[in-house]
């Protein structure tokens, strides 16, 4: 099967003294949902930047469904990712949430007759239809970051990269931007790639794939349940496991494998029988 | 002396058809030296409340004190320079204004501003970027050079150099990962150890359970709770489900076992609690 990205042997510093990425590999499969993990400068950002051909390798090369991404090809690529980023008020251009989600189609030359329903439709898919007319600044964050899905979604992208998109966002709003994920799940299955770039586990949890970065290196991949059973080595790498995890290492009586909250509550329950 | 709200209501917009009230009969204490945290919904008026500790926002009635400073709707912006010496506000995402070539030029900003001469301003700046942990070496390189979590830092510092008393932070933790967040909240505590009273957004309950010496809570524009964390955080799981809250996750994790029939003797408020509470053995109903 193709994949939807694939990086090989990749290299990338920020200066001529410091390889944030050397020899870096990474298949990513289509209909993959993945969240990329790491703290806070692993390079999980720069790595999305890159697959963009926002910013350019030193060495190695980044294929998207097969196409090896070169100064010729850069565009034809990021026709099939779309791209949401942490700051919900960076991206507004519309004076209306239909505006903004014009904009995107309006640059890819789409008929103006085929607008209303390519907007409705994505609007609809993110639970927004209702705000189409509304200011985007007068939006909760986790509308904003709904909109601004609904206007990704709008050009059918193939791959769709959400950058720290919860982060800036209260508990409600996180968990509304969670339930529109795992929705869009469901609606496109195998059709859609998604790339949910976080170290937030309790979003990680969601996806079908962990891969965790630190400082450059893939270190951990697997099922959430793979990947937050070693703990020590998220630890080392400055990150914690969902709540369930950290307070099933501090019981005495422990499940030797990873339990999500579900899981953990039934283990106990099962436990004081 | 501490900062006091009294009978403060706030209207955005005062006297024209788009007036829209935000603040209602506001009383509150926030005391000299302790942690305040304030919670709330998105929309509640918390970041409305804060800006109105330095002036950024003038009660429309009633007044402020800042210890021995009156804030009402009649102070002059140039009264205001003395109140904002002593109040410094971090915003949420601070590393969004960082402006200056290097770190060093940016922090000493403020101190600048203040008055201090260059030299001056120059060792309050160092000694903030030492006390909140910024390494020597990045002093002279550029802000926008530095990792999301070092930026956070650099804007922080900004605030701390100019030596305020008063410190209010906008949900500093936003966005940062589990050792910022742990870093942040060692940081918070240090403040308060040097003497300085220390004002914090949250929305993360473990953090208000972690170093808050009281909580307010509001909601729709009023106060709706004042009270130590525990006694808060102990209310009934229905009071923080009206106003859309939530509890500590170890406290809704002893909700959740609670419903699969587990129950504990007493609600746990942090993860070490609720381990040792399961350690000692739930109860089946």
């Amino acid at each position: 099967m193709t994949k939807a990205i694939k990086i090989n042997n990749l290299k990338y510093s920020y200066d001529s003294d410091q390889n944030l990425f050397d020899d870096f590999n990474l298949d990513i499969e289509t209909g993959e949902w993945v969240a990329l993990v790491g703290h806070n400068g692993s390079g999980k950002s720069t790595l999305a930047k890159l697959i963009l051909g926002l910013i350019a390798a030193t060495g190695g090369t980044i294929s998207v469904f097969d196409d090896i991404l070169s100064p010729e090809t850069v565009y034809r690529i990021r026709e099939q990712i779309g791209m949401v980023f942490q700051n919900p008020d960076n991206q507004f251009v519309g004076a209306t949430v239909a505006d903004d989600v014009a904009f995107g189609l309006e640059n890819k030359q789409v008929a103006s007759i085929e607008m209303p329903r390519l907007i409705e439709e994505a609007l609809t898919i993110v639970d927004m239809q209702a705000f189409k007319d509304r200011e985007p600044h007068m939006l909760s964050g986790g509308q904003k970051q709904r909109v601004a899905l609904a206007s990704v979604l709008a050009l059918k992208p193939k791959i769709i990269i959400l950058d720290e998109a919860t982060a800036m966002l209260d508990p409600a709003g996180r968990q509304m931007v969670m339930a529109t994920l795992t929705s869009l799940r469901e609606r496109f299955g195998k059709a859609l790639t998604l790339i949910t770039i976080t170290h937030d586990m309790d979003e990680a949890a969601l996806a079908d794939r962990v891969v965790v970065i630190n400082d450059g290196q893939l270190i951990l991949d697997g099922t959430p349940h793979q990947v937050f059973s070693q703990q020590t080595m998220l630890r080392d790498s400055g990150l914690e496991l969902p709540f369930s995890g950290e307070l099933a290492s501090q019981l005495h009586n422990h499940p030797e494998k990873y339990l999500d909250e579900r899981e953990l509550i039934q283990w106990l329950s099962d436990l004081s029988k | 002396m501490a900062i006091r709200f009294e009978q403060v209501n706030f209207t955005y917009g005062a006297g024209t058809t788009l007036s829209q009230d935000v603040l209602h009969d506001i009383n509150v204490n926030m005391p000299t030296g302790e942690i305040t945290a304030i919670i709330g919904q998105t929309g509640s008026g918390k970041s409305t409340l804060i800006q109105h500790i330095n002036g950024l926002l003038k009660p429309t009635t009633g007044q402020v004190l800042i210890d021995d400073f009156k804030l009402t709707s009649g102070t002059k912006e140039k009264q205001l320079i003395q109140l904002r010496q002593k109040v410094g506000i971090v915003f949420q995402f601070p590393e969004n204004q960082l402006f200056a070539n290097t770190v060093i030029e940016d922090v000493m900003y403020g101190p600048l501003n203040f008055g201090m001469t260059k030299a001056a301003a120059k060792i309050a700046a160092e000694q903030a970027l030492t006390r909140i942990g910024v390494s020597e070496n990045l002093w002279s390189k550029s802000p926008f050079d530095l990792s999301g979590g070092q930026m956070r830092r650099v804007a922080m510092a900004g605030t701390l150099a100019s030596d305020p008393s008063v410190i209010v932070l906008d949900e500093p933790a936003a966005g940062l990962d589990p050792r910022g967040q742990a870093e942040l909240l060692a940081l918070v505590l240090e403040l308060k150890k040097m003497g300085k009273t220390v004002v914090f957004i949250s929305h993360q309950m473990e953090h208000v359970v972690t170093v808050a010496d009281q909580v307010i809570v509001m909601h729709e524009g009023r106060i709706v709770a004042q009270e130590a964390p525990k006694v808060l955080f102990n209310r009934d799981l229905s009071w923080f489900q009206d106003l859309m809250l939530d509890l500590p996750k170890a406290g809704q994790f002893a909700e959740k076992m609670k419903a699969a029939g587990l129950i504990l003797p007493r609600r746990p408020l942090n993860l070490q609690d609720l381990a040792s509470l399961i350690n000692k053995g739930a109860q089946h109903e």
